[in-house]
């Protein structure tokens, strides 16, 4: 009798944990499915075409660690990977900093605080194609407002015009126009992240006789270091990501980049679908993956340290 | 219970697929356009076939309606399925199409050398060879342009188009600067000098005296023209008398500067319809959308109205009439199911009758007779004078792109630094040489 | 007493003054495309003097894109493509979050560190070979790609998640000792808490399927499956110096985007700081 009943319970709590499984799984399924079919799957695929020698019609041939090998010797590869850097470490800092000051000011009380809210984000919600070609506009070198500014008010001479689009300046360029855009996004998370400051913090502070700059030093900044740091995160991979901001800005009407703005997404994209050099292609892209890789780890890291303090 | 749960679950996917299912439906409707079959095709109901042929621009580029108008005269029982694949990055499309296993195609339009040479180093096209042989045709009515084209002996592509470069020039432009018509005998000294004389460089009524494109053609190939050259040679200081020209020239404001047109993405036709620029080199497609765009009322007649053709001009001690040829080609595709009838259709099309066809339209036929090139000539619209006729006869025809291997790469290098030597982020010693060193490795 | 107002007064200007500044930057390109829209070309570029508001306003702009490419036809498409995608991907993703924040499972952890490691993955480097999957299931110049491409994305489950664990526990076990099933549960009591961050991924998952330019140039070919981001840069290809015309499209490109933002921006930061932060 008490077995049967033990038995029975067991089995009763068995077929509890599978209707709890199979509700859960029920609840998963229409994501996870897709998810599975059209993310996981790649991404296999994605790190086995390393390693191989394929152009999506002939035999695949295992070429071990050839396409990595020849990473190294490749001008165009090496051009691209400064370049992706460059810009990175130009975008995040100065992001970062706009959008926080932003965020700080439209935390405060003050009139058409939503107003202002609403049109930081403009930028970032604006189709690209369209912005990109506002600005080609705006900064276009002859004709441009920008330089008709310099040429009028500042009497820089017609031949110094800046090129905007060409050389050195064209990452200049990438990263003012990405600032541009991206400082809203961050700033409504910087907002955010302000939220989480207990308010009494800084009323203890005015009545300790606290100034507004060792308010903002000793009470915001501390109490933001999360968000910085997630946000330096998220703007970093984002960065390292970029492909169709240069492609509009600086590809001209031919849609190409020559090395002075190449970016390892455009040479992924560029040998996959224009030389069909898939296995290489996919070198390149796990190059990518090990730098946003790196950059999450340190994410982990610094986020397990901040939860403990 | 397991059950219950199971059964819920592939309802649940179901949905999903059937919503996914019902939200493709707006797309694939209006997929393929198909030309109505014909009326007159009943009498062999047994053999109807259909041949997917991918092309682009079909709204703006009369002759693909034309050629498969005709086709259904000749073929009542072969019905021309067209897809419309865009001109920007057509060859690029078409071979991410063409990849791995289950495209439609019977027929593709070949539209440049690199990608011809992309498709057929994917072993997509088939080896036209045996049709050839079998149907007798005789290929030297291309003029040695399918010479080419052929990879280790095997011919891949039928050239139905063949394009040429001249110069176009605006005579109002001449007219007003006083300056003489350009002549179908100039050498580059006397070409420069021409441009510069008509040029006018007040502020803010520019007239240019000569406009390139952003493409690496408009300037590197002049020197190809002493067929002494060719962009496979892996040493290109041939390229720079004449980048030294046309970079002095934008430099003096004789030309647009690089940059500006790169930025703008300006396009050749709107520049040369704005009627500030006095002459622009540039391919015979030209000539047919000049024509039909004055026509139709989208270039103002005021401003571009008045032009006329001459030959490019050559370097010294060499015969005037050589240019560069373009070629656009049909090919069939290796898994097609109509092999046979797909090659009638690309034989039909670039035989003498696709060539009256194209002929008609203002385009230039991959055949030239004498015979088209006065239906061209006497086109509603073609400039009157004896000089655009007479720029019509080519004396050398060199392809811009020759078959390569690996064309698409170097054709990639040569674009980059062309781009850089332009938008003088390097001298023009250090571009040669730098696309002297890439290339070289591309070879090894 | 005085200094101290005079203080707060000149800090009050400073702010102001610096905010100026940010709306000049941030609106200044969209004036400049408002009025360059209804100009001729010539008049575009026309900088000394320069005018904001045209004396003749060309409005004919906004007539002309519709009729020289098919505008109308992007709009289609890419509304469709924006909504079916919007739509699944809130759907899904909610009733996944739900499980992973509110049920246990068996491998619940595994399954979720699947999500997470792909959030850092950059589509690009797996974008070819889910080309080449795609081609093969057919999917190739389908609109069809372009859904199974952005509906299942790990980010929207793991924001929902995000605010479904600030939901406290104890709502769910009341209702389930009043017996109401686990999709009772969802459906009545944590969809229609979960506003704000529905709100933040629609707002998300719309700009995103919106503005997506790669996808689509990957998988969309023929003319008649186009999106407004590939028409409007194929547009302005074709027709480079008409500046007026593309500003114009460009503006039209704009306006169904500000709109979902407008609607529902009030959630927005609500959304954002109840979801995204605390990850």
């Amino acid at each position: 009798m008490a077995s049967g009943t033990s038995d029975r319970l067991a089995r009763s709590r068995k077929r509890r944990t599978l209707k709890k499984n199979l509700v859960a799984y029920s609840f998963i399924a229409p994501n996870f499915i897709g998810f599975a079919v059209f993310t996981l799957v790649p991404i296999t695929f994605a790190f086995l075409l390393a390693f191989l020698e394929w152009d999506g019609n002939n035999p695949i041939k295992f070429v071990g660690l050839e396409n990595f090998q020849a990473l190294v010797k490749d001008k165009f590869f090496i051009a691209s990977l400064k370049n992706t850097i460059i810009y990175s470490v130009g975008t995040v800092p100065l992001t970062l900093v706009t959008s926080l000051g932003l965020a700080i000011i439209l935390n405060k009380e003050i009139k058409g605080r939503a107003f202002f809210r609403t049109l930081g984000f403009f930028p970032y919600v604006a189709s690209l194609v369209a912005v990109t070609s506002v600005w080609t506009m705006v900064f276009h070198s002859s004709k441009g407002p920008v330089n008709a500014i310099l040429y009028y008010l500042f009497n820089v001479p017609k031949e110094k015009l800046p090129n905007w689009f060409t050389g050195n300046l064209v990452l200049v360029m990438l990263i003012l126009f990405s600032v541009w855009r991206f400082m809203g996004y961050y700033m409504v998370m910087f907002l955010a992240g302000l939220q989480t400051i207990p308010r009494e913090l800084y009323e203890a502070g005015t009545i300790d006789g606290a100034n507004a700059w060792q308010r903002f030093r000793y009470i915001t900044l501390p109490g933001l270091k999360p968000t910085t740091f997630l946000v330096s995160v998220m703007l970093t991979i984002n960065c390292f990501k970029i492909y169709d901001i240069a492609v509009m800005l600086a590809g001209g009407s031919t849609n190409t980049l020559s090395v002075s703005s190449m970016v390892l997404v455009y040479y992924i994209y560029q040998n996959a679908f224009n030389f069909w050099k898939l296995g290489y292609s996919s070198a390149v892209a796990m190059v990518l993956f090990v730098l946003v890789l790196t950059v999450t780890l340190i994410q982990f890291r610094g986020q397990s340290k901040y939860a403990n303090e | 219970m397991k059950r219950k749960v199971l059964v819920l679950l592939l309802c649940l996917s179901l949905a999903v697929t059937m919503l996914a299912g019902c939200s493709s439906q707006p797309g694939s409707v209006t997929a393929t356009p198909t030309t109505a079959p014909s009326d007159g095709g009943s009498q062999t109901p047994e053999d109807k076939i259909t041949l997917k042929w991918a092309l682009w621009d079909y709204d703006s580029t009369p002759y693909w309606g034309a050629l498969i108008e005709e086709y259904k005269k000749v073929k009542p029982n072969v019905t021309i399925e067209y897809t419309d694949l865009g001109s920007t990055d057509y060859m690029t499309v078409l071979a991410a199409e063409l990849s791995g296993s289950g495209s439609e195609f019977d027929v593709v339009t070949i539209k440049d050398v690199p990608g011809y040479a992309t498709l057929v180093q994917k072993n997509t096209l088939e080896p036209l060879e045996p049709y050839i042989q079998a149907a007798g045709i005789d290929l030297s009515l291309f003029g040695g342009i399918t010479d080419q084209v052929t990879v280790d002996g095997k011919l891949y592509e039928l050239p139905f188009r063949s394009d040429f470069w001249v110069i176009f020039y605006n005579k109002d432009v001449f007219d007003r600067a006083g300056v003489d018509y350009p002549t179908n005998d100039m050498t580059f000294e006397e070409y420069d000098e021409l441009a510069r004389k008509v040029t006018d460089t007040t502020f803010g009524s520019e007239v240019y005296g000569a406009h390139y494109h952003t493409w690496r053609s408009a300037v590197q190939l002049f020197g190809i023209l002493d067929g002494k050259h060719s962009i496979l040679d892996s040493d290109y200081s041939f390229f720079e008398p004449y980048y030294n020209m046309v970079l002095n020239q934008m430099k003096d404001g004789v030309a647009m500067p690089y940059t500006d047109v790169s930025t703008e993405g300006l396009h050749y036709s709107a520049a040369f319809a704005n009627g500030n620029i006095a002459m622009l080199n540039m391919g015979s497609w030209f000539i047919a959308t000049l024509i039909s765009s004055l026509e139709k009322g989208d270039y103002d007649p005021e401003l571009c109205g008045n032009w006329g053709i001459v030959k490019y001009p050559h370097a010294e001690g060499v015969e005037p009439g050589s240019t560069l040829g373009t070629i656009t080609g049909l090919s069939i595709t290796a898994v097609s199911d109509h092999k046979q009838e797909a090659f009638e259709f690309i034989k039909w099309v670039s035989g003498p009758e696709g060539a009256a066809v194209m002929a008609r339209t203002g385009n230039f036929p991959a055949i030239s007779t004498e015979e088209v090139k006065s239906i061209i000539a006497g086109l509603n619209g073609f400039p009157k004078d004896e000089q655009s006729k007479e720029a019509l006869e080519v004396s050398n025809l060199y392809l811009e792109v020759p078959y390569a291997p690996n064309v698409s790469e170097i054709n990639a290098i040569l674009d980059t630094y062309h781009k850089m030597i332009m938008s003088g982020e390097i001298s023009v010693e250090e571009g040669i040489a730098a696309m002297n060193e890439e290339v070289a490795k591309l070879k090894k | 007493m005085v200094s101290n107002k005079a203080l707060k007064f000149l800090s009050k200007t400073i702010l102001y003054l610096i905010l100026a500044i940010m709306t000049a930057i941030m609106i200044l390109p969209f004036l400049w495309m408002l009025s360059s829209s209804v100009k001729l070309d010539r008049e575009v570029f026309n900088m000394n003097p320069f005018v904001w508001i045209p004396e003749n306003p060309r409005w004919k702009n906004y007539v002309d894109i519709w009729t020289k490419v098919p505008f109308f036809k992007y709009v289609q498409n890419t509304v469709f493509l924006t909504i079916v995608v919007t739509g699944l991907q809130i759907l899904t993703s909610s009733f996944a979050a739900y499980a992973f924040a509110k049920l246990d499972f068996s491998h619940k952890n595994r399954i979720f560190f699947a999500y997470i490691a792909t959030i850092a993955m950059p589509w690009q480097v797996y974008m070819v070979p889910q080309f080449l999957m795609m081609r093969s299931f057919g999917l190739n110049d389908k609109l069809l790609a372009i859904i199974c491409l952005q509906a299942f994305s790990a980010f929207g489950v793991f924001l929902m998640r995000q605010f479904y664990l600030s939901i406290p526990d104890s709502l769910c076990e009341a209702a389930r000792i009043d017996g109401m099933s686990e999709y009772g549960i969802y459906a009545k009591i944590m969809l229609p808490l979960s506003k704000p961050a529905i709100a933040t991924l629609t707002i998300f998952t719309f700009v995103a399927t919106w503005n997506d330019y790669l996808g689509p140039l990957i998988y969309l070919k023929s003319q008649d499956k186009k999106t407004i981001q590939l028409g409007l840069k194929m547009f302005i290809n074709q027709y480079s110096s008409e500046y007026g015309l593309i500003m114009a499209g460009s503006v039209m490109s704009l306006i169904p985007v500000i709109i979902v933002f407008l609607a529902l921006q009030k959630y927005f930061v609500e959304g954002i700081a109840s979801t995204g932060i605390k990850g």
